[in-house]
């Protein structure tokens, strides 16, 4: 036990993690602070103590800056996502791990190498059949890209679990005269609880955080979502700052919550992404 | 007609500079690699507090990357936070609008995508470790090696599938992640000196609306990727059989 935790050489490292963490922690000290001080403070300094013990700013940035509307429609295309994500990558999860059926291997291949094409260099094409299929801006279109986009991690993801429930479970189902589908309905859904939730926590923050694909579909006012829409606090020629702050504030801390909340789920998404 | 997009490519500065900065952006490959097994080694070996810095060194990968972007900005401006903080430790002459030029913008985005992602690092290590043998780490102990030599002969070799993930993960995000630091951080100014690749497809695309040159040079980067990730498998699985 003379490891890591019994020497003195520790201490150097322990202040190394706590800058580190302290950085890591900034960001929610920078918004929140500069949410609650005025424009006057802000020119002093961009970083300082409250000195406004108003919501003010961020009723300027709700109402005044359309981020009402914003959030709204943050949450629609998350929980879009979610809902059309979980359904397919568990029902394709099932059929790739559970079924027999031809070209199963080969579309289970296919569909782990298409999580090596980066989206981002694909903006023209993808662009362009939104548009042909008149999708673009509209919450489909995003919420169609978002689910296509981690549908082979998210596939590959139930796949492993699936595979890791015994094979006996469902044959006893099967002698009792269940089909396929009251097979997947009764036995496997429930089962698999912990993993569609890893899923719903990782579909949902990277729905919500999304901004490359958010700013080239979605570009009336009345679709676009947060990530996006904030960036319209910072004006081209003046800038309300403490509503920007609490704009980008708003927009940040959803997913803070979820992450504190479903820690341990996230954790097991990137863990099984990692060792299988 | 047909490969005429591809011809200007090869001439094109803005195309140059766009590539120049994501292979500088790939210096943040081997950082990202080595700091954050480092990291997960100390939370690994229980070090005070670890449960705290795990929980918080994965936050900057939860904030969206436009929230990093521009508080990165105001950071890195004339006034901003590092600036302050220069001139409080005395380092005044070191002050300077971190974002006028690239040569101080180009390392500050890197040090911004490197800190937004590490923590991603960080947990793909800690599973790789947690699902390794423990006795092998007590078996160099026992034989009498420090922390430092049973992390690099008794962890490092355990964990080279791992190591491969996070190494190809990190190379992508140099060459196709990018955008997003750009877009918000400097928009590509001062001219186009920041610009990365897939900045420009945006913009050729987007703003001066020439889609098909647009699709050229995307495409020429997707297959580049893909190179280089094949090459980067193929070169740390060489030595294994």
């Amino acid at each position: 036990m003379t490891g890591l935790r019994a020497r003195p050489s520790r201490w150097p490292l322990l202040l190394g993690l706590t800058v580190l963490a302290a950085s890591a922690l900034f960001p929610v000290y920078f918004m929140l602070s500069n949410a609650f001080r005025t424009q006057i403070d802000w020119a002093n300094s961009k970083v300082g103590l409250p000195t406004v013990a108003s919501l003010d700013a961020f009723r300027r940035a709700w109402t005044g800056a359309s981020i009402d509307t914003y959030f709204r429609n943050s949450v629609v295309v998350s929980a879009a996502t979610v809902l059309l994500s979980v359904a397919l990558a568990s029902m394709a999860g099932y059929s790739l791990s559970k079924l027999r059926w031809r070209f199963q291997r080969p579309t289970f291949f296919f569909l782990l190498a298409w999580m090596a094409i980066p989206p981002l260099l694909l903006m023209v094409p993808i662009y362009v059949e939104m548009v042909d299929l008149g999708l673009i801006d509209t919450y489909w279109s995003v919420v169609f890209l978002y689910t296509a986009l981690n549908l082979p991690f998210n596939v590959y993801l139930m796949t492993a679990y699936f595979r890791s429930l015994p094979d006996e479970l469902l044959e006893a189902a099967r002698i009792d005269g269940a089909g396929v589908h009251q097979i997947f309905g009764r036995i496997l859904v429930p089962l698999a609880r912990p993993a569609l939730a890893t899923l719903c926590i990782f579909n949902f923050l990277w729905a919500w955080n999304e901004f490359v694909f958010a700013l080239l579909l979605l570009q009336s006012d009345s679709v676009r979502t947060l990530t996006v829409g904030v960036l319209a606090l910072q004006g081209r020629f003046t800038t309300d700052y403490p509503a920007l702050m609490a704009g980008l504030l708003i927009t940040s801390l959803p997913v803070i919550g979820v992450y504190l909340v479903f820690q341990r789920h996230l954790v097991r998404a990137i863990a099984a992404g990692a060792v299988k | 007609m047909g490969l005429h997009n591809f011809r200007i490519l090869l001439d094109d500065p803005i195309f140059r500079t766009a590539l120049r900065n994501n292979l500088l952006f790939a210096i943040s490959v081997p950082i990202q690699v080595v700091v954050p097994l480092l990291l997960a080694y100390l939370l690994h070996e229980r070090i005070p507090g670890w449960r705290f810095f795990r929980a918080t060194f994965f936050l900057p990968a939860v904030f969206a990357t436009v929230v990093v972007g521009v508080v990165a900005q105001f950071v890195l401006q004339l006034d901003g936070p590092l600036n302050e903080l220069l001139g409080t430790i005395g380092l005044d002459s070191l002050e300077r609008n971190w974002l006028a030029s690239a040569t101080t913008s180009i390392p500050a985005i890197l040090l911004v995508v490197v800190w937004a992602n590490f923590g991603y690092s960080v947990l793909i290590y800690l599973a790789g470790m947690a699902s390794l043998d423990p006795e092998l780490g007590e078996a160099a102990r026992i034989d009498g090696a420090g922390p430092w030599k049973t992390l690099l002969y008794v962890y490092v070799p355990n964990l080279r599938r791992v190591m491969e993930l996070v190494l190809v993960v990190n190379t992508v995000t140099a060459f196709a992640y990018m955008f997003t630091y750009v877009f918000v951080i400097t928009n590509g100014a001062p001219g186009f000196d920041t610009y990365v690749t897939e900045f420009y497809v945006y913009n050729q695309a987007f703003t001066f609306n020439n889609m098909g040159y647009a699709s050229a040079i995307g495409l020429v980067m997707t297959a580049l990727v893909a190179v280089i990730g094949f090459f980067q498998i193929r070169i740390l699985t060489a030595g294994r059989e």
